[in-house]
C-alpha cells in the first residue's frame, strides 16, 4: 500500500499494545458470559479507502453484518462480521432454545456484536483514558450500500478476529475512526508515550 | 426535583440490584403494574414481577452485571418484554405495547453497590407504522408479481396471435399457390400421358421399319441405316421411356406435395373433430422431408389407424413445429423417428431425433415465446410456444429431454377425447424439462 499510515511508528506500536490488552479483555468478557474458550487474532491496524473497507468486510463468506456507532471523546463506527456457521452452537451457549427463529438469530447476532464491540471499545477507552459511549447495534447489509459514494478518503481501521474454539464460529470486529478522533487519539497516544 | 423528573419521564426507568430485585420503578412502570402489585413491588425480583420474559430479562441483566456494559433489545426481535397494554386501549389497533429496551450498568454513589438501569421505550406507534408499511410493500410486491404474470400471459397471447395470423396468411397463400399449381400440373400430366402413348407409337413405327429393312434396295438400306445412326436411334429408344416415366413420377410427387399442402392449409373447420393421427403423421413426414431432405425419417405405430378428438389445425401445427425443429437440429446425417403409442386414455407422440440437442440452460426456456437460439432473422422463437399452447388447448402434456450432441426426445400426450369441457382458460399442461 502506498498510503502512509497517519500514525508514526511509536504511536502505532503503542496502539497495537493497547489493542492487544483491550481485545484480550473483550475475549475474556465473552468467555465468562458463555463459559467457553475464545481465541483472538493479533489486532491489525491499517489505513483503508472506502473500497478497501468494503473488500475487508467481504473477506468472510456467508456472513452476517452489524454496525454500531460510538460517541464521546472519539467518534466512529464498529462493524462486525459474523460467520453463519457455528452460530447455532453459540446460541446454545447463550441459553437459546432450538429451533431458532429468524428473530432469535437476529437477536443473537446483535447481542454478540454488542458484547464484543462494547468490551473492545470499553477496554480501549480505558487504556487511553477517554470516555466513549456505544450506541445500539443495528443489522447492516453492506452489499446494499454504496461504499464508493462515501465522503471520506481514508480511515484508520483496527481489526480483530474472535474464534470460539469448540465451534466453527468466528467473528471479526472492525473499528473505524473519523478524522477528528484520529487526531485526538494521536495526541492521547503521544501523551502516553511522552 | 430530579426524583420527580425521573418519575415523570415518558420512558420506563427501572433499577434492579445484582439479585435482580427491584430498587426503583418510575411512574411509567408503576402506572402499568397490576393494582395488587403497586404497593409492594420493591425488593421483589424483577423476573418475578414480569414473568413472561423472565428468562430473557435474567440473561440480559446477568450480562450487564458481568460485563458492565449496556445491553439492547429491539421490538423487531422481541416486541413485548414487559406485558404492558398499548397506551390506546379504546382506539388503538395494537393491543400490546411494542418495546425497545436498554439496560445500562450503574453504581450507587453512596453504597458503591452495582445496579442495572432498565430503560423501556414505547415504540408501538413506530412499530405499527412500520408493520403497516411492510404490509403495504408486501401487497405491492404481490400485485407486481401478478401484473408480471399477466404481462407474460399477454405476451404469450400476442405471440400466438402473431403466429395465428402468420399461419392464416401463409395458409391462404399456400392454398392459392396449390390451386395455381394444380391447373398446369393437370394438363402437363395429361399431355405427358398422351406423349408417352405417342412415343410408344413412334417407336413401334421405327421398330417396324427396322425389322423390314432387308426388303428395301441396298441404297435405301444404307440411307435408312445412316438415318438411324445419325439420330442415335438405339440410345433414343432406350432413354425415351425412362425419361417419360421419370417425368410422370416427378409430377405425381409434385401432386402429392401440393395435396399435402392443401390438407394442411385448408383447415377451415374450426372446432373439435375426429382426427386420424396415423395419416396425419405420414402426411407430415412427406411434407417435411420435401423441405428437409438430409435426415432419414422413420414412422412407427402399432395400429394402422388411430383416432383422437381434437382440433386438427392446431394439433397438426404443434406436431409440425416440433418435427421442423427436429429436422433443423440435424445438420448433416441423422434420423428422425416419429412413434405413436396408444395408451388407455391418451395417445402419445414421441419425436426422437439424433440432432445437435438442446443446451441445459436453454431447456427451461424453450417454450417461452420469442426464445430462440437461431441467428437473428432466422427464427422467431415461436414454434414451440405455439406447440405448447396447442397442446395446452387439448389438455395434453409435453415433455422434453435432450442431451447436447446426442439428440432430443419430445413426447406429446393428448387425451383421446378432451375431458368434460373444451374450455381451456385455466388449464396449464405440466411441462418438465430435464436432461439425461
Amino acid at each position: 500500500m502506498s498510503i502512509v499510515l497517519p500514525l508514526d511508528e511509536d504511536q502505532r506500536d503503542a496502539l497495537q499494545e493497547l489493542l492487544n490488552i483491550s481485545m484480550g479483555q473483550a475475549a475474556n468478557s465473552l468467555a465468562q458470559l458463555i463459559e467457553t474458550k475464545i481465541d483472538i487474532s493479533i489486532p491489525k491496524i491499517s489505513t483503508v479507502t472506502p473500497n478497501e473497507l468494503y473488500g475487508l468486510l467481504f473477506e468472510t463468506k456467508d456472513a452476517f453484518y452489524t454496525r454500531q456507532s460510538f460517541l464521546g471523546d472519539i467518534h466512529g463506527e464498529v462493524m462486525s462480521v459474523l460467520s453463519q456457521s457455528g452460530l447455532v452452537e453459540v446460541a446454545k451457549l447463550m441459553d437459546y432454545e432450538e429451533p431458532l427463529t429468524k428473530e432469535d438469530i437476529q437477536e443473537i447476532i446483535l447481542e454478540l456484536c454488542n458484547i464484543l464491540a462494547g468490551a473492545c471499545l470499553a477496554g480501549l477507552s480505558d487504556q487511553l483514558e477517554l470516555t466513549t459511549n456505544l450506541n445500539m447495534p443495528t443489522l447492516f447489509q453492506p452489499e446494499k450500500s454504496n461504499f464508493s459514494d462515501l465522503q471520506w478518503q481514508h480511515t484508520l481501521v483496527m481489526e480483530v478476529q474472535f474464534i470460539i474454539a469448540i465451534s466453527s464460529f468466528s467473528m471479526r470486529v472492525v473499528f473505524c475512526l473519523d478524522d477528528e478522533s484520529l487526531i485526538r487519539m494521536k495526541d492521547t497516544l503521544d501523551e502516553l508515550l511522552g | 426535583m430530579f426524583e420527580q423528573l425521573v418519575s415523570k419521564l415518558p420512558v420506563g426507568i427501572g433499577i434492579v440490584d445484582e439479585a435482580f430485585n427491584v430498587v426503583y420503578l418510575n411512574d411509567f412502570f408503576l402506572d402499568r403494574l397490576p393494582h395488587e402489585l403497586r404497593k409492594d413491588y420493591k425488593e421483589q425480583p424483577v423476573t418475578e414481577l414480569f414473568k413472561g420474559q423472565g428468562k430473557f430479562l435474567k440473561r440480559r441483566l446477568k450480562s450487564v452485571f458481568v460485563l458492565q456494559h449496556p445491553s439492547f433489545s429491539y421490538w423487531e426481535q422481541r416486541p413485548h418484554i414487559f406485558p404492558f397494554k398499548s397506551s390506546r386501549p379504546i382506539t388503538g389497533e395494537e393491543t400490546q405495547m411494542y418495546q425497545n429496551m436498554e439496560i445500562i450498568p450503574i453504581k450507587d454513589n453512596t453504597s458503591d453497590r452495582k445496579l442495572a438501569c432498565i430503560f423501556l421505550q414505547d415504540v408501538t406507534a413506530q412499530a405499527s407504522y412500520f408493520r403497516a408499511q411492510q404490509k403495504l410493500s408486501q401487497a405491492l410486491k404481490k400485485e407486481h408479481a401478478e401484473q408480471r404474470k399477466l404481462i407474460r400471459k399477454l405476451d404469450t397471447a400476442q405471440s400466438q396471435l402473431i403466429q395465428a395470423e402468420k399461419m392464416a396468411s401463409t395458409g391462404q397463400l399456400a392454398a392459392g399457390i396449390a390451386h395455381e399449381i394444380n391447373n398446369p400440373i393437370g394438363f402437363v400430366t395429361a399431355n405427358l400421358d398422351t406423349l408417352s402413348q405417342y412415343a410408344s407409337h413412334l417407336l413401334a413405327i421405327c421398330d417396324g421399319v427396322e425389322s423390314q429393312i432387308t426388303h428395301f434396295t441396298e441404297e435405301m438400306q444404307e440411307q435408312m441405316q445412316s438415318l438411324f445412326e445419325s439420330n442415335h436411334y438405339a440410345l433414343l429408344k432406350d432413354d425415351i421411356t425412362e425419361l417419360i416415366d421419370e417425368s410422370s413420377e416427378g409430377l405425381s410427387r409434385v401432386r402429392d406435395i401440393v395435396e399435402n399442402l392443401k390438407n394442411f392449409s385448408l383447415e377451415t373447420a374450426d372446432g373439435y373433430q375426429n382426427i386420424e393421427v396415423c395419416s396425419v403423421a405420414k402426411q407430415l413426414i412427406t411434407l417435411i422431408s420435401a423441405q428437409y431432405a438430409k435426415p432419414e425419417y422413420k414412422f412407427e405405430c402399432a395400429k394402422e389407424k388411430l383416432e383422437v378428438i381434437g382440433d386438427p389445425g392446431t394439433l397438426k401445427q404443434a406436431l409440425m413445429n416440433v418435427m421442423v425443429n427436429a429436422a433443423q437440429a440435424i445438420e448433416d446425417k441423422g434420423f428422425i423417428k416419429l412413434s405413436i403409442i396408444e395408451n388407455d386414455n391418451d395417445i402419445a407422440f414421441k419425436i426422437l431425433d439424433s440432432g445437435c440437442g438442446i443446451a441445459e440452460q436453454n431447456l427451461k426456456r424453450i417454450f417461452e415465446p420469442f426464445f430462440t437460439t437461431k441467428p437473428e432473422g432466422q427464427g422467431q422463437g415461436l414454434g414451440l410456444s405455439v406447440a405448447y399452447t396447442a397442446i395446452e388447448k387439448h389438455q395434453g402434456k409435453v415433455s422434453i429431454s435432450s442431451k447436447e450432441g446426442k439428440g432430443t426426445v419430445v413426447q406429446i400426450t393428448i387425451p383421446k377425447s378432451p375431458p368434460q369441457s373444451f374450455s381451456t382458460d385455466n388449464s396449464e399442461p405440466a411441462t418438465e424439462a430435464f436432461s439425461k
